[in-house]
Parts: C-alpha cells; structure tokens; sequence
C-alpha cells in the first residue's frame, strides 16, 4: 500500500529532524500561547544566570552531588541512568549523582516538596504527577530561560532555545515564567496495522461512511473496528473525543474547553464528536474492552482483535517486545464526521510531552540545569530516541538514526496535515478533578449509560464548578 | 446423604479458595500469548524466565529481608509495650485509666492515609526518615490501639486470685506481670501476635511514605506494586503472577507449619 | 507506700507506648483535624483557615453521598454474607457429622477445609486485588468468564456494569474474610457442651434445628465481634477497590468509597483541607458505627 506523499527515505529522516517542527507550518499551532495565572505572588527563588562560557553556564560545582528522579513509566528509567548521568558524569568527573526511579512521583515526593528537600532534576509524568502550578506558586520551580539562553552544547554559538521545536518554549510557561521542559514530541490519533490492511486491501478510510463500512467488513471478519481501554482512566478515547471535536469545530472548541468558557463543552462539535464515537462503539465496538487497561488492549490490537486504537506514537516503542513480525504500526488520521469539518481530513494531534523541572531549592539548580543542557545535547537527545523509539524535541537529533515504520508512519502523517494540526487540551494537567470527571464520564457515555447530551451537560456543570471554586488557580491560553 | 452434601458444600467452598490460587501459580508459567488465550489450559511448558523477571525486578530477596527485620521488631515491639500498656489499663484503677484507654482505643477509627503528610514531618523531624528503625516504631505506634484494645479485654477475664497470691508471697508488679500473669494471658497474646504479624507484613501505605527516598530499604509490598505497574507498562503478565507466586508462596509455607498455633491462638484468644 | 509503688509501676509500663502512641498517631491525625479547617492545597507555605466551610461543603458533594451510600451497601451486606456463610461452613465442620451416640462430630477432613479457609486471610490485600483483577476480567480471558464461556455463556463485565461491581468487590472482601469467622465460630462451637445436643437430639431434633435453636444462640457474643470487625472493614476497603476497580469509583461511582475520594481529593486534587473533612467525618462515622454495635449488644468486657 502507498502512503499519501512517499518520500524517500534520508529525505523523511531529514524531515523529521530538522525541518518538521522547526520551519514546518504546523510549528506555529503547535505553539500555544503564554498561560497567565491568577495565583499568588511566587516565592522568590534564587535565579541563575547564563554565562557564555560553553562547557559550564551555569557553573556548576562538580563537588556537588545531583539528585535525579525519573518516572519509570513507558520509557524506563535506563535513558537516563546509562546515557544522560553518564554524560553529566564525563562532563564533571567525580561528580556523584543520585538516581531515583519510581511510578509514585506524587506520594514519594510530594512531602519533600513540602519539607524543602528537592530533588534537582524531576521528571515529573505519570497516573501520580503534581501539580505544576501548585509547585510554581511555591517557587519550587528554577527558571529555566537561562537554560533556553545557554549556549547550545553541540554549538556553542547557538542558544539552546535555537536547537528545539518552538513548541516548547511556548509549552513551559506556568503564569508566564519558563519553569517546564516538555522533552517529546508525539503523534496523537488511530493507530493500526498496516500490514494486515494490506493483505486485507483494506483502505484507510477518509470519511465516516468509509470508516463504518470499514467497520461492517471487520466485523464479519471478527473484528471490532475499534476500542479503547476504559479500566482505570480511559483518557486516550477522551482525548479522541476532544481531538474529533476539534477537526468538526477547530482548535477553538478545545481552547475555550482549556479556559472553562461559558457552554464550552456544550457546543455543536462537542456533542457530533461524542454522538459519531458512541455510535461506533454501539456497532462496531465490544464492551469488555470497559474493564481492560491499555497494555491488555494494546495486546489484542496485536493480535488483530481491534482495528484503530487511539493512542500516541509512543505505543510502538510500548510493545515492542509483543508486537510480531507481522504487524506494523501506522497512524491514520481521524475520518471526516460531517462534509464540512473545520480541518481537512488528514489533521492530526502533535504535541511535545513528558516534563521534566529543575528544583529551584534543592542543592544543585545549577546541576539540574546543565543537565537538561545536556538531554537537549544531539547525543543525549539521539541516544533517547535509540533507546526509547521516541522523538525529542531536539532538532535533528534522530537524524540517521533507524526508525521503527510507525515513527516514520507518523512523521508523513505530519507532513500531509500541513498547518491542520490538532492542539492538545490542557486541563488535563491545569484541571485534574475536571478531566478524571471527564473520562469517567467517557466511559458512561461509550457504555451508552447516560446520553451525548447529558454528557456534554454533565461536564458543562463540573467546569462551571470548577471556574466558581476559588481554591482551583486558575490557567487560560489564547491559541 | 446429609453428611454427603456437607462435603459437597465444604468441597466448593475449599475450591473457590484454591483455584485462584493454583491459577496464579500456573499463570507465572505461561507467556503472554496463553495468557491471553483459554485461561483454563495449562502452561504449554515449564517456563521459570518469569520468575527470574520477577525476582530480580521486585528484588525480592533485598525486600523479603527488609521485611522481615522490620515485622520481627515492629511486632515484638507492639507485644511488649502492647501487653504493657493493656495490662496496666485492665487490671489497676487509678485516675484517668478510662481516659487513656479510650485515647488509645480511639485510634481504631482514624483512616490511616488522613495522617500521611503529618506523619512525614514527624519521623522526618525526629530524624528517622528512610530509616527501618523509624518504620518500626511506626509499625509499633500504628499496631497499638487494636493491640491495647484486644489484650486489655484479655487481662480482665484472667482470674484476680492468682495475680494476688503472688503479691502476697512478696513478688513485684513486674514480677507478677512477666511470671504469672504473661503465661496467663499466652493465648491472647499469640493470637494478637498472628494479626500485628499479618497487619505489618501486609502494610504498603507507611513505607511508602516513609522510606521513599531509599529503595533499598522498601519492604516487599513495594515490590509487588512496583512490578504490578511495570507489568502495565511493560506487558509483563508472567512476570506479574510470578511476583505474585513467590510472595505467596513463603507465606503459605510459614502458614501451613504454624497453622494450629494460629489457628487455636485466634480462637481461643477470640473468644476470651 | 504500696499504693506509691503500684503508680510508680502503673506509670513506667503506660510511659513508652503513650509517648509512642501520642508521636506517631495522636499527633499527625491533630494536624490532619487542624487541616480540615483550612483550604490548604498540600503544597503551599500559606495556610488559610476557612472555619467549617469544608463541612458544609460536604453536604453538598454528590461525591461525597455516593461514598455514604456505598458505605451503607456493604454495611449491610458484608457482615450479613460473610457471617452467613462462615457460620454454615463451620457448623458443618464441627457438627456436621450428625447426632451419634457420643454427641456431635466434625465431619471428616474438616481439619483440612480449616487450614484451606483461613488463608486468603494471611494475603496482602494488594495480592489479592491484583489476582481477581484476573479473575474477573470482562473478556473470555478471565477465569469467570472463561468457565462461562465453556458453558456457552457470553462474557460479564463484573467489574463494569454499575449494578455489578460493587457486589464484586463485596465477592471478594467475603473471600478473603470467611476463613477468619470459620476459625472464630468453629471455637465458639466447639466450646458449647456436648450434653446441649444430646438432649436436643434425643428429642430427635434435626441438625437444621440443632443450629437455629442451640448453636446460634449460643454463639450471640462471638456473631457480635465478627460483626464490629466486619462493619470496621465495610468502612475501609481502600487497597482493595484501588487495585480493584480503580480511583475513580468506576463505573458510574459505583464503587466510590470514602477512603479512595479522601485519597483522591488530597493527593490528586490538592485539597487537602477538603479531604481532611472528610477523613474526619469517616472518624466520626466509625467511632458512632462501633459505639452504636457496642451498645446495642453490650459486650459485657468491652466497657463503654
């Protein structure tokens, strides 16, 4: 089968490294526009400033040890232990660094926080992540624009803010401070088996009409069309709601959901998203998927149970001990719901991800900077992308490097979207209490428990809860 | 014919308990592709990787150690200064002795996760933070209400003409406690012995919190739940029920060679 | 002087455990009380008291009436199930011999069904949540519904049908719990004289009637403790339903219960105010249940 706009190999590769997410029109959307907080005044914290001096900014002290805790989520924790402290090791011999890697960021490390004893470098990801902002109205957070202004590793003439996709400059705002590294960049939309669609001759389909006819043949085939995991949090398929709302409706559907505006979740494209997926999962879908988690799911995707799986680009490096020989992952955009959707077919999400911090009051801040100067190095950067099958938001940093054929799936994906690409919704991390409500409603919805309508309405009543309730800090965005 | 039905009904039950058991314990042979295939076939072979995966991801024999070093003085801790405190609260009138047993007895009703944060600082300001000797303390402050609560009832119901025989032929309060009145009270205090053991060796929340910052210190439910999560995120079903396995597995070995110490310690101690 | 000595003595074995006890429990749960009475978000340096606001607020929580209502379910049904169900496995292991000539018999192998029953009682909870995850999975992979499936029975989401899931996780609470009550009231029986019976049975009482009209009554005082600890247990169930059904009280607040929305609330949710009024109203909710039972069926050692 022939993917929209084949390019040749090196030129992908290329593409992916350096052009895609830094001159590529989608740049621009994947940027979002600086958060303003209504928090309190931040407790100051001690800045640091970038000297030019390429091999230590920061001055570093090398006596000082450097504590580092790292979610051990999908990625492991082995990129950071075997590579990056490596690095920082060889760039500061005899320095000693404390690795810490657990799936409890919250519970571990939440009373430290509490008690003034930080780590430097926190990747804070995960079901237990903290809340960002709580921690930056505390001052916990260093300022990262002396990292973003520090000379770039690989050339000491460029900034480090010269090397990355823009999106993160615009995605580590916290009331307007740069205080959040998002290191990733991943694709968001259905997932499937390219391999088995063509030995099927199946087509991927563009317009809902195709995608349920699609879905009539996988069923005498025995196959569901589609599901998502829906045990403990089926956040992939209420991102799949938001990110079909937005191609009806535009980015502006999930902007003014992220600010809590007025009737935001009751819009036209809201409610056409929820009605169009609930029907699928009526027809096409099967229930016992409400109570799998998203490894089990992701399983049966494998064994061709399931079609389209709504997930990001991360799965393939997730599976990649399970997946056989014979299935190849590949990206296919959301089909048209209505002729008129606000994004051709063909958009896809593409958002930077995975955050890491620096405590701005632990022992070593001038540590914990250098060392995201040093994951934001071409070699730290490369060896991440090797070790984990993931992007970075490093430039040209996967350049040469062999990518699996999801990767590459991914990236022509991103570029026939063109400008079309879908935002991320981010009251996700500004709102939790509003989007685990969401996703618990997701799975009501997709159960056929409660209607479209009273979703839509249901989560319209939970925002306006959540704008009235002072003790929220409240986040907007523009764009 | 009755007693026929009984075995019926006694054999269900026996096997609603064995079965998942034995399940588990099969499922740690399987790979990935029979577990998610007929539950009810057996293993295609002998697979012990999983159990490798298990052991050395979990670090089960660090965390089986950490363990049992913490349970053993957590638990002879609680028993000393559990008995102590019943005894004295069951057996001597004096002002404020109701007072000081519904202090203690009150613990029974706090949700232990409320006091979490608070707690950190007060271990963290008493020094003891990632400390086996912090969290047996803990253990210890934790495990005494029910201790207080059950032994106190026991030491009533001891006979008063004994203990007062010994007073008489001159021995001490403490005297009279370790030589008379402990042996006296063996039942009760094996039976609350089994279930501090059982509360302790089964606590996750208190470590968590309290030796977070050293994972080679964590006990083994830290273990367990460290690989049930990495068994979500790296689909490692076998390795999952082997970690399972082998925690089970000691447990049932200790349980079945005392099971008639715990089983006539909790009975009679119950019924005191 | 023996009365000095006797405080003396009285106040050297109650020093430690008070200081023990008063450190780590009483100290952090004041706290926790002084916490429900500001908006403090877990994180900050500022603490903000609001008064009783937090506790009006919980009156309005449909969160927080779900958790009630759950709480009230297995309130209820564990005690009832589990209690029903250890008293008939262990009467007939004790008694389930029949009358004979020497008074009452255990049945045969009954020593064996003890060992086995009792230990689900020496799992970690979290063991056990992690197994019937298994067990109750919604596809045929699950054991359930691999055995229904054998008898051509489609697949049941135990787990996700609202009107299911709490009477799963009930299922298993009384799994894990029966064997303890079995042990309890095997004791209990064992410890009625042999002539009750006999005389009963010379009557030619059946052994239906020998359990309604002499094992049970006799046995009242035990049924009582069974009940406290069982109603204690009906207001926790935190590890279980976390591992079980998930934090979210999943499907429809089906399973949402106090200790998980406390969890929630402060560590996800960062109102940690918040969920100390409701970490303080399960207290109260605890201390009226065991004062209440306590009362009502005045266990004569239990001195209230």
């Amino acid at each position: 089968m022939t993917h929209p706009g084949e390019i040749t190999r090196r030129g992908l590769l290329r593409r992916i490294g350096m052009t895609a997410f830094v001159a590529g029109p989608g740049a621009g959307l994947l940027s979002a526009c600086a958060t303003a907080g209504t928090g309190g005044e931040p407790a100051p914290a001690p800045s640091i400033t970038a000297s030019a001096d390429a091999r230590n900014p920061f001055g570093v002290d090398a006596k000082k040890p450097l504590e580092v805790v790292i979610f051990s989520g999908g990625y492991g924790d082995a990129y950071a232990r075997e590579l990056h402290q490596e690095l920082y090791k060889k760039a500061f011999p005899g320095v000693t660094i404390e690795h810490n890697a657990t799936q409890q960021i919250g519970t571990q490390l939440r009373p430290r926080f509490v008690a003034g004893d930080v780590p430097d470098v926190l990747n804070n990801s995960g079901p237990e992540s903290m809340d960002l902002a709580a921690l930056a109205a505390e001052g916990h957070l260093a300022d990262l624009a002396p990292l973003f202004d520090a000379p770039s590793i690989d050339d000491p003439a460029k900034r480090v803010r010269d090397t990355i996709t823009p999106a993160v400059i615009d995605n580590a705002k916290i009331d307007g401070k740069d205080l959040v590294l998002n290191y990733t960049v991943s694709h968001r939309a259905l997932w499937y088996n390219a391999a088995l669609f063509a030995s099927m001759g199946w087509a991927v389909p563009t317009t809902w009409a195709e995608f349920t006819a699609l879905g009539e043949q996988a069923k005498k085939e025995g196959i569901a069309l589609f599901a998502y995991p829906g045990q403990k949090g089926p956040y992939y398929q209420l991102w799949n709601l938001l990110y079909t709302a937005a191609k009806i409706g535009g980015n502006q559907v999930i902007i003014d959901i992220d600010n809590l505006a007025e009737g935001a979740w009751n819009a036209e494209p809201v409610k056409q998203a929820v009605t169009a997926w609930v029907e699928i999962q009526a027809k096409y879908g099967e229930k016992s998927y409400f109570g799998l988690d998203h490894t089990q799911t992701q399983v049966k995707h494998l064994r061709n149970e399931v079609l389209f799986y709504p997930v990001g680009s991360w799965i393939e490096n997730e599976m990649a001990k399970d997946k056989p020989d014979d299935f190849e992952y590949a990206i296919a955009p959301i089909p048209d719901v209505t002729a008129a959707d606000a994004m051709p077919y063909g958009a896809i999400q593409v958002g930077v991800g995975e955050n890491f911090v620096v405590g701005a009051k632990g022992e070593n801040p001038q540590g914990g900077l250098e060392y995201l100067r040093i994951m934001l190095s071409k070699e730290g950067a490369r060896g991440f992308t090797e070790r984990t099958k993931n992007l970075t938001v490093v430039n040209g940093a996967a350049e040469g490097l062999d990518l699996p054929a999801g990767l590459m799936s991914a990236a022509r994906a991103q570029d026939s979207a063109g400008a079309n690409i879908i935002t991320e919704a981010r009251f996700e991390g500004w709102y939790k209490e509003l989007f685990d409500y969401g996703t618990a409603q997701t799975n009501a919805v997709m159960a056929g428990r409660i209607t479209p309508e009273r979703f839509c309405a249901d989560l319209q009543e939970k925002a306006d809860a959540i704008k009235d309730d002072a003790s929220v800090p409240k986040q907007t965005r523009s764009r | 014919m009755l007693s026929g039905l009984s075995h019926v009904a006694l054999a269900v039950w026996a096997l609603l308990i064995i079965a998942p058991l034995l399940w588990t314990f099969l499922a740690s042979f399987k790979n990935n592709t029979e577990i998610f295939g007929d539950p009810l076939r057996l293993p295609g072979e002998l697979r012990l990787d999983a159990w490798g995966r298990a052991w050395d991801t979990a670090h089960i024999g660090q965390y089986m150690l950490n363990t049992v070093i913490v349970v053993f003085f957590g638990t002879a801790g609680t028993m000393v200064f559990g008995s102590m405190a019943a005894y004295v609260l069951a057996r001597f009138s004096f002002a404020g002795n109701r007072l000081i047993y519904y202090y203690f007895v009150a613990g029974l009703a706090f949700p232990v996760f409320l006091a979490l944060g608070p707690l950190f600082f007060v271990v963290r300001q008493v020094g003891l933070l990632n400390s086996h000797a912090g969290l047996v303390l803990v253990y210890i402050a934790y495990s005494l209400p029910f201790t207080v609560f059950f032994l106190a009832a026991f030491f009533r119901t001891l006979p008063e003409a004994v203990a007062e025989a010994a007073m008489i032929d001159g021995a001490s309060h403490t005297r009279t406690f370790v030589q008379i009145m402990v042996p006296m009270a063996r039942p009760g205090l094996v039976s609350i012995t089994i279930f501090n053991v059982l509360g302790q060796w089964n606590q996750y929340l208190l470590p968590l919190v309290l030796l977070a910052g050293d994972p080679d210190k964590w006990v083994l439910t830290q273990g367990i739940a460290r690989i049930s999560t990495l068994a979500g995120y790296e689909a490692d079903w076998p390795a999952l029920f082997a970690a399972l396995s082998i925690t089970i597995l000691p447990v049932m070995v200790v349980y079945i060679v005392f099971q008639r110490q715990i089983q006539s310690g909790l009975s009679s101690g119950a019924l005191k | 002087m023996r009365r000095w000595r006797t405080y003396g003595f009285v106040a050297a074995f109650l020093a430690v455990p008070l200081v023990l006890y008063t450190v780590f429990v009483i100290s952090p749960y004041v706290q926790a009380f002084q916490l429900s009475l500001t908006s403090w978000n877990g994180y900050s340096s500022v603490v903000a008291y609001v008064g009783l606001d937090n506790f009006g607020r919980l009156f309005g929580d449909e969160v927080f009436w779900q958790a009630l209502r759950n709480h009230g379910i297995m309130l209820l049904t564990l005690p009832v199930v589990t209690i029903a169900i250890a008293l008939f496995l262990a009467f007939l292991l004790n008694l389930g011999g029949g009358p004979s000539g020497d008074g009452m018999r255990g049945l045969w192998g009954s020593r064996f069904y003890r060992v086995v029953f009792f230990f689900p009682q020496v799992l970690a909870v979290a063991v056990v949540g992690v197994l019937f995850q298994a067990i109750y999975r919604p596809d045929e992979v699950g054991v359930i519904n691999g055995v229904l499936a054998r008898l051509g029975v489609e697949p049941v989401g135990w787990l996700i049908e609202p009107g299911l899931a709490l009477w799963s996780v009930i299922a298993v609470m009384v799994w894990q719990g029966v064997g303890f009550y079995v042990v309890l009231f095997s004791a209990g029986m064992a410890a009625i004289p042999k002539d009750y019976f006999e005389a009963a049975a010379l009557d030619g009482a059946g052994r239906v009637r020998l359990f309604f009209s002499i094992t049970l009554p006799l046995l009242r005082d035990t049924v009582q403790v069974g009940w406290i600890y069982l109603g204690i247990a009906a207001l926790d169930g935190f590890a279980l339903i976390q591992v079980l059904a998930g934090d979210k009280g999943e499907p429809d607040g089906a399973t949402t219960i106090l200790p998980v929305t406390i969890y929630n609330t402060a560590f996800s949710y960062q109102k940690v105010g918040y969920a100390s009024a409701m970490g303080v109203a399960l207290f109260f909710l605890t201390v009226t249940f065991a004062v209440l039972t306590l009362r009502t069926t005045r266990r004569e050692r239990v001195e209230l």
